[in-house]
């Protein structure tokens, strides 16, 4: 590993011999987090062009580890992450075709490595700190194999029988097999965390009173998620009932809960789902597995903009689910306590939410009924705050309000998770509990231990052929309808071979690569600009440097007589290597410009 | 000179079907100075799609299809750009970008891209073993495909199907039909009407072949050599043997070059019941449009050459100053006569 090395002349550029460095020059910094959008994207940082470098070069094994480094739970989140840097991914730009498929190369890395595969961890000598974590779902099993690195001693108290949280008890079977996710809980906790299940934090006799935490640990981390389904906000008699206890009445998380742990569920003929997210989907995809001979997820706004993958819609409706749009649940019908139907209000659509969500207005006598016979509400959850004992200070969602420092308004008490940002994605959980455990470190040890700088890396030539730019994704192999149904846990996806891998690795454009021109050799000559494929070698008078310090915004000129030099403009660059190649004094240079974190 | 330039307005039509065609026609009557463009993904005119089962009584020359001679668009000054796949639309902009990355700007846009033949999910896999028919060339294709006197299996069965099933049958080609729920597509049919709707169908000729009490599709095979050239496969077991197998579920609006244009799309473009979309200066027609209708409280899609045509005419005729409402065109209800044939409005065209 290099040094830091203070700025001096241009960024990213190695002084003479040198082979690697790391900087910590704002310039870099922001360079990395403006050209790398799928890592900037990726609520735990997750180095993506690294790891899916590693698979084209067949390390699957060091893919996997460069996945652990941001995210211990790899081939969990590569089966069901919601996938944030896709929708970022530059080969998803206008004009350059899909995304590349990094969720299924993450997959890839779990699935090819070696059975054998050494796990790398970095531990720190221990602290003699203890720290207790309240909840094993995906946020707190991050903080804990994080803290316990750090070297502080780690205990998770968990109600549930198993660790997991809403990973084992919250996504059916069919979409995260239950090998794969006790492995990497095992792996992610094995460092000398302990975990007490079946423990519940609470004021009753059984429980363990919030009180006792705090006087036996230094420090308390709240990751209980938001376990509490919301209700379903009806009009008119329906507004005041409750639905509970009523039949063909079910909550999703509960529905899918429950049967988790073991309890026989059943569900009618005709299965109404209402919500649009994950949950939604999967109690859809439960009921269809469960027999029912309809199944039909009604949502308010239109399949657009409901925010789970294409390929989980794909995938229901292929198991024969249904999504009708533009339909808001305003009352049920029933028959004495036994559910019939649903009446909805027609809606159209609205502007847009402050949650980057489409409302959704319901258009006043368009009311209409269809029938059911069995209704699962899945249109969110909350987080429950009774078991604390304790008045923490919330926000207007009702959520527990934390500092930078992630601390709540009782000292020493932190929280992460779905319990701070309300019902969110699996992979904001692990990067909130990561983000958590850095700053319960800095406040156990009174001073931050890592800062983040990059890893600068000469490359010495294009790892990439504009050949690879043409290749289309690669679809993922799934099960035939028939061994899904089966048994209702056979998994879908079926994950990417080798080959399949191999082609759609070479489809990322490794952002990382930071292609520059050397102002002082550069002899105008243009030959580079021939080649480009896009808009991306222009002639500037200078370059704006924001408020970050990181490069901004490029003063392009036409006039020969103000070019103050031919400038890549990397977040045009898809690292073809056109120029390079075509440069005839070799006055373009490639670095590898990657985030890492380094001992203060 | 400039400033009478800037005067013209451009209207850019995507499709070319009768939607789009006719708009293109009411466009230039009402404002003959304008600059009319139609975008298609088609490489021939406008051509009678519903004329397409004559493919099966011999009729295999694409001029015979065409509605309007070339001369008819030069005569017309409509712009007809063939081959033209549309990428995507900036409403802000008010530009189209096509797939071959050119812009074209435009001042009002009539999305009249009609719909797909619709393959159900759980079929999808075996797209490559089945035939189409929402095209010249998918006909041809088919039409190539089956001997005389051949087997078309069926599948689904909507009113465009059963229109082919019609001339197959005249033709002394055996049809085949794996009947399910939207047989009668786009003719909303309940449970009691059903079976004489069936019955009709075998009294027709039609094999009918409940695809639920068999247990639904396993799979669709190619045969090998010597062997009848498809199989489909139930679950309970049983199979059927063809030449060809052609799947009718009804359309899928063509919208996918609208996502993320900031139009209203629940399944099509969400239309007022002037055909506006929710964004200024866009409109849309024919299959592709949901229409918000006051009388029935719900947004909902008409078919049908004579809706569509009119969808066409009136859209036009709001773009160019008009505030008409839509009023369908045609009768949507599905007859038994008193022969026992079934009567569709929807095989209707001229």
């Amino acid at each position: 590993m290099g040094e830091i090395k203070p700025p001096t002349g241009e960024p990213g550029t190695p002084a003479a011999g040198q082979r690697e460095y790391l900087s910590d020059d704002p310039r870099d910094i922001g360079w990395v987090k403006q050209n790398v959008p799928c890592q900037t994207a990726c609520p735990a940082g997750t180095n993506v062009p690294v790891y899916i470098r590693e698979i084209i070069e067949r390390q699957y094994g060091r893919s996997y580890e460069t996945n652990r480094e941001a995210n211990v739970l790899p081939g969990v989140l590569g089966r069901i992450c919601s996938r944030p840097c896709e929708a970022q991914c530059r080969h998803g730009w206008p004009g350059n075709g899909e995304p590349v498929a990094i969720c299924h190369l993450k997959r890839v890395a779990s699935d090819l490595k070696d059975a054998g595969h050494r796990i790398t961890e970095r531990l720190y000598s221990p602290t003699g700190k203890r720290v207790a974590i309240v909840g094993a779902g995906p946020a707190g099993v991050a903080a804990a194999h994080d803290l316990s690195l750090l070297g502080h001693d780690v205990v998770i108290f968990e109600r549930e029988e198993r660790a997991g949280g809403m990973l084992r008890y919250g996504i059916p079977e069919f979409r995260l097999p239950r090998d794969t996710l006790d492995i990497e809980l095992h792996n992610a906790l094995r460092l000398g965390v302990q975990i007490r299940t079946g423990v519940e934090i609470g004021n009753k006799d059984s429980q363990m009173p919030m009180g006792k935490l705090q006087e036996e640990f230094d420090a308390v981390l709240l990751a209980t998620g938001c376990m509490a389904a919301s209700p379903l906000p009806l009009l008119g008699e329906w507004e005041q009932r409750d639905l509970r206890g009523m039949e063909g009445v079910e909550y999703g998380l509960d529905f899918l809960m429950e049967m988790h742990r073991g309890v026989e569920k059943t569900v009618g003929k005709r299965v109404a789902v209402v919500g649009a997210g994950f949950t939604a989907l999967d109690c859809a995809r439960v009921a269809a597995r469960l027999g029912a001979q309809e199944v039909t997820i009604h949502i308010r706004t239109a399949e657009e903009y409901i925010p789970v993958t294409q390929e989980e819609i794909f995938e229901a409706k292929r198991e024969g689910v249904r999504i009708k749009g533009l339909r808001t649940p305003v009352g049920l019908t029933a028959e004495g306590n036994r559910l019939t139907g649903i009446e909805f209000v027609q809606n159209r659509l609205g502007g847009w939410r402050s949650n980057g969500r489409r409302q959704a207005i319901a258009i006043e006598g368009s009311e209409f009924i269809e029938p059911c016979d069995t209704i699962i509400i899945a249109i969110g959850q909350q987080t429950a705050n009774d078991y604390l004992g304790t008045r923490l200070e919330l926000d207007r969602w009702g959520n527990v309000r934390i500092g930078v420092d992630g601390m709540t308004s009782h000292k020493g008490m932190f929280a992460a998770g779905d319990y701070v940002s309300g019902a969110s994605t699996v992979v904001q959980a692990v990067g909130h509990g990561r983000q958590v455990a850095k700053r319960i470190d800095a406040w156990l040890m009174g001073r931050e231990r890592r800062k983040q700088v990059v890893r600068i890396v000469p490359v010495e030539k294009p790892l990439r052929e504009r050949a690879f730019d043409f290749i289309t994704r690669q679809h993922m192999p799934t099960a035939q309808l028939d061994e899904r149904m089966r048994d209702g846990k056979h998994e879908v996806e079926l994950g990417l071979d080798e080959n399949l891998a191999f082609e759609e690795a070479k489809r990322c454009y490794l952002c990382n690569l930071r292609y520059q021109i050397d102002v002082d050799r550069c002899i105008f000559c243009r030959a580079c600009i021939e080649v480009a494929p896009r808009n991306c070698i222009k002639l500037v008078r200078g370059v704006e440097i924001d408020e970050q310090g990181a490069y901004g915004k490029l003063l392009e000129t036409k006039e020969w007589n103000q070019v103050g030099a031919i400038w890549i403009d990397n977040n045009e660059c898809i690292r073809c290597g056109q120029c390079y190649t075509a440069c005839p004094v070799q006055c373009i240079s490639i670095s590898r410009c990657e985030l890492t974190e380094v001992e203060i | 000179m400039a400033e009478a330039n800037r005067k013209v307005r451009h209207h850019v039509i995507v499709g070319s079907g009768v939607a789009g065609s006719q708009a293109a026609e009411t466009l230039r009557e009402c404002e003959p100075d304008a600059r009319i463009t139609i975008l298609t993904l088609s490489s021939l005119l406008f051509y009678n799609r519903y004329d397409l089962p004559k493919v099966f009584r011999g009729h295999r020359d694409w001029r015979e299809y065409l509605v309007y001679p070339a001369a008819y668009y030069r005569d017309w000054k409509i712009n007809v750009r063939r081959c033209s796949r549309v990428a995507g639309v900036d409403a802000r902009r008010r530009v189209i970008a096509l797939d071959h990355k050119e812009e074209i700007r435009f001042d009002t846009l009539l999305v009249a891209s009609g719909g797909r033949g619709y393959i159900p999910e759980d079929l999808t896999d075996f797209r490559p073993l089945m035939h189409g028919f929402s095209s010249y060339t998918e006909a041809m294709s088919a039409a190539n495909q089956v001997p005389k006197k051949g087997h078309v299996i069926m599948l689904g069965g909507d009113m465009i199907g059963l229109d082919l099933a019609r001339t197959l049958l005249e033709t002394r080609h055996r049809v085949t039909l794996v009947a399910g729920p939207n047989t009668f597509w786009p003719h909303e049919v309940d449970e009691e009407e059903r079976p004489a709707l069936i019955a009709a169908l075998e009294q027709m000729g039609i094999e009918v072949v409940e695809g639920a009490d068999a247990g639904g599709i396993v799979s669709i095979e190619q045969g090998a050599p010597g062997l009848s050239a498809r199989r489909v496969l139930f679950r309970d077991g049983t199979e059927l043997y063809g030449d060809v197998v052609m799947p009718f579920f009804g359309l899928s609006p063509s919208v996918e070059f609208m996502l993320g244009s900031g139009v209203d799309i629940e399944r099509g473009l969400l239309v007022d019941p002037a055909l506006r979309t929710t964004t200024e200066g866009i409109y849309a027609a024919g299959d592709v449009c949901q229409i918000w209708s006051d009388a029935e409280r719900r947004y909902r899609f008409y078919y049908g050459w004579k809706n569509v045509r009119a969808m066409g005419d009136l859209a036009a005729r709001n773009i160019t100053g008009s505030s008409d409402p839509w009023v369908p065109a045609q009768d949507e209800k599905l007859h038994i006569s008193g022969d026992g044939k079934i009567q569709s409005p929807f095989w209707e065209y001229a």
